[in-house]
């Protein structure tokens, strides 16, 4: 298929996503009238096997199992709790309580997956007190929206798997390629807020909790630690594969509600309808992918379309920024999920031909991610902490509060290109 | 958001027809709940269910070096029937996603014809993958088919379950889009707005924060 041909469907699918069609449907029409133009109703047979294949695929029970896990943790209350442990902790850095917002978003949003829960916790336990102790709203939002966005790189991450479900890489590497990015991309973020607090001259630092109640209060981080250490623990040491991981650390979380005393029918009932609901949007669109996919793979429109890349004559360092920019832009208006379904099957054997690293290429792209989700208009995490603020200001304190950080997770995305290595060192030593 | 402006819209005044609407939607209330939990429930054993499977066999395979064989394929097919389920759980809790920046400032008319568009398609996909997954079940009864596994597990089970999911998941899908067609015909485009509307981060965001007060202790708005 030709590139302008290619052009045309890709643009009538994001037109169709856009009018507020559902993502998975417009991706399957599309798969399936392209396939169906390029080699007639035969065409269909194709399609059957391939949506088995998906649905029988080991691989991505992971998803299920990864948002049953989060959801346990989150609807136990057993991630509240770590806010309260955290800002014993951080709160005496300059700039106070907004560290404990990056800090406790970064290890919610880690266990429980979800950037709303996230947001709507962390935030409500948040933002009253940040208020009466007189942050500006401005900074307290921007941090929490920004937090809100290290869950899917910070492993386990469901946009991972999704990832390497799609370009056929190990689930386990990408996950313990996310860590030192992950961290150091909350150390930047600390960084600036220590940064700009001192520069502001009326740096926010919050009263010494006594050592012993901070030990204290550590408690409270022992469980998640736990589950984390044994699903990442797992994967790292090669015991388990990511779908054993996760199974592990759904065990683990049951037995945490458990011993919490929460463990009952209600909790539970929430939890699957929860975990079903997610799971079953992700799989949904997961599947027309697939069907997608295999128009795009018959059709040889990824050849096509990375040969004409090719002929452009860029370096793998311009074809990268061209990429920042066209995620940059993409992400102001679609959520997560659907611009990675939607773009990696193109994207990604680009990228290869390019010789760019296909673990490397997965934390770009979730960085491309998390950059989208708050970059206005349609950044979820602006709308989520907007949502939760106490005062009646305008969703324009959210989008500034935020800006800093979008700005730092594209310098890190040009750290990242200057030097890969943060990325692909440790899954070496796996 | 639609909600907030949907009572601009004309509504039916009649005090009698709104009272038999009001139960009407109270019992297809409870039917959908019922049908939730049931999802739900069949959803939740079967991935707590894989769970202890596959995390005794993880670890006897890594303690005792004695493999029970066959987690990997038994996570396969739990996943077929409990994605088939979960597909039904996402349209009941409308968690489908569509991007809704623009559709939300569409007009209202235009906004209800694409909601409705939006709901027979998903149940025209459903019904389009029964089809496919009927083509698949058929040929693996034709040759007999058995997985490439050590239990050489005959596919047709597996594949019959899936089958099923799939037929329930085009019913949830079918039953909402004629609910939706009856509206339409009806011209209730307020309740086209109301009930099937792409989830916007403002309700999302309200789910989680009565969840939250709920896991606090306190009673949810």
């Amino acid at each position: 298929m030709s590139v302008p041909f290619i052009a045309l469907g890709f643009s009538a699918m994001l037109a169709m996503m856009l009018i507020g069609l559902p993502i998975a449907i417009s991706m399957a029409v599309i798969g399936v009238v392209g396939g169906v133009a390029a080699y007639g109703i035969p065409f269909l047979d194709s399609i059957a096997p391939v949506v088995w294949g998906v649905q029988n695929d080991n691989l991505l029970t992971s998803i299920p199992l990864f948002v049953l896990l989060g959801e346990l943790l989150l609807r136990s209350g057993i991630a509240d709790r770590m806010y309260v442990a955290l800002s014993a902790w951080l709160g005496r850095l300059p700039g106070g309580l907004l560290h404990t917002n990056i800090g406790s978003c970064a290890m919610f949003a880690a266990t429980s997956g979800s950037s709303v829960a996230t947001a709507a916790t962390v935030g409500t336990v948040a933002l009253p007190s940040l208020r009466a102790r007189g942050y500006s709203m401005r900074s307290s939002l921007g941090s929490l929206a920004a937090g809100g966005t290290l869950g899917i790189l910070i492993p386990p991450s469901v946009n991972m798997i999704v990832y390497g479900s799609l370009t056929n890489n190990s689930i386990g590497k990408l996950f313990i390629a996310g860590i030192i990015p992950g961290l150091l991309l909350t150390g930047m973020f600390m960084l600036y807020i220590a940064v700009a607090a001192m520069w502001s001259k009326e740096s926010m630092r919050e009263p010494k909790v006594p050592l012993g109640e901070r030990i204290r209060l550590l408690r409270n981080l022992v469980p998640p630690a736990i589950v984390f250490g044994i699903v990442m623990g797992s994967l790292y040491f090669g015991i388990a594969t990511a779908t054993e991981s996760a199974a592990l650390g759904v065990l683990a979380a049951l037995f945490f509600v458990w011993r919490s005393g929460r463990l009952d029918w209600a909790l539970l009932r929430n939890c699957f309808i929860s975990s079903g609901r997610i799971s079953g949007m992700i799989l949904l669109i997961i599947t027309a992918a697939f069907i997608l996919n295999l128009t795009i793979s018959l059709t040889g429109v990824a050849e096509n379309m990375t040969r004409w890349v090719v002929s452009l004559g860029l370096s793998q360092t311009a074809l990268l920024l061209a990429l920042i920019v066209f995620y940059l832009v993409l992400g102001m208006f679609m959520d997560v999920l659907s611009m990675q379904v939607a773009t990696i099957p193109i994207t990604y054997p680009i990228a290869m031909a390019l010789g760019v690293d296909p673990i490397w290429f997965g934390i770009f792209i979730v960085l491309m991610s998390e950059l989208g989700m708050i970059t206005p208009p349609v950044g979820m995490n602006l709308f989520v902490v907007h949502g939760i603020r106490p005062d009646n200001g305008g969703i324009q304190d959210a989008i500034w509060g935020a800006l800093p950080y979008a700005v730092i997770m594209l310098l890190f995305t040009l750290l990242l290109i200057a030097a890969p290595s943060i990325v692909t060192w440790l899954p070496l030593y796996m | 958001m639609s909600t907030a402006s949907s009572n601009n819209l004309p509504r039916i005044s009649e005090a009698g027809s709104r009272e038999s609407e009001e139960s009407g939607r109270a019992a297809s209330k409870r039917l959908k709940e019922g049908i939730e939990s049931a999802l739900a429930l069949v959803f939740g054993v079967i991935f707590f269910g894989l769970s202890v499977v596959v995390s005794v066999e993880t670890l006897s395979r890594k303690l005792f070096n004695f493999s029970l064989q066959g987690a990997d394929e038994l996570g396969g097919y739990a996943l077929a029937l409990g994605s088939t389920l979960a597909f039904s759980l996402a349209i009941m809790g409308r968690a489908h996603i569509r991007v809704d920046v623009f559709h939300e400032r569409l007009p209202k008319s235009w906004q209800a014809v694409l909601n409705l568009l939006s709901i027979v398609s998903l149940a025209a996909f459903g019904i389009f993958i029964c089809w496919l997954a009927f083509q698949v079940l058929v040929d693996t009864l034709n040759y007999g088919s058995t997985a490439p596994t050590p239990w050489a597990t005959p596919l047709a089970y597996p594949q019959s379950l899936w089958l099923a999911g799939l037929i329930a998941f085009a019913l949830v899908a079918g039953g909402y889009s004629l609910q939706a067609i009856r509206l339409f015909l009806n011209g209730r485009t307020d309740r086209l707005l109301t009930d099937f509307s792409p989830k916007s981060a403002k309700e999302e965001l309200k789910e989680e924060l009565d969840d939250l007060v709920l896991r606090q202790g306190g009673e949810a708005s």
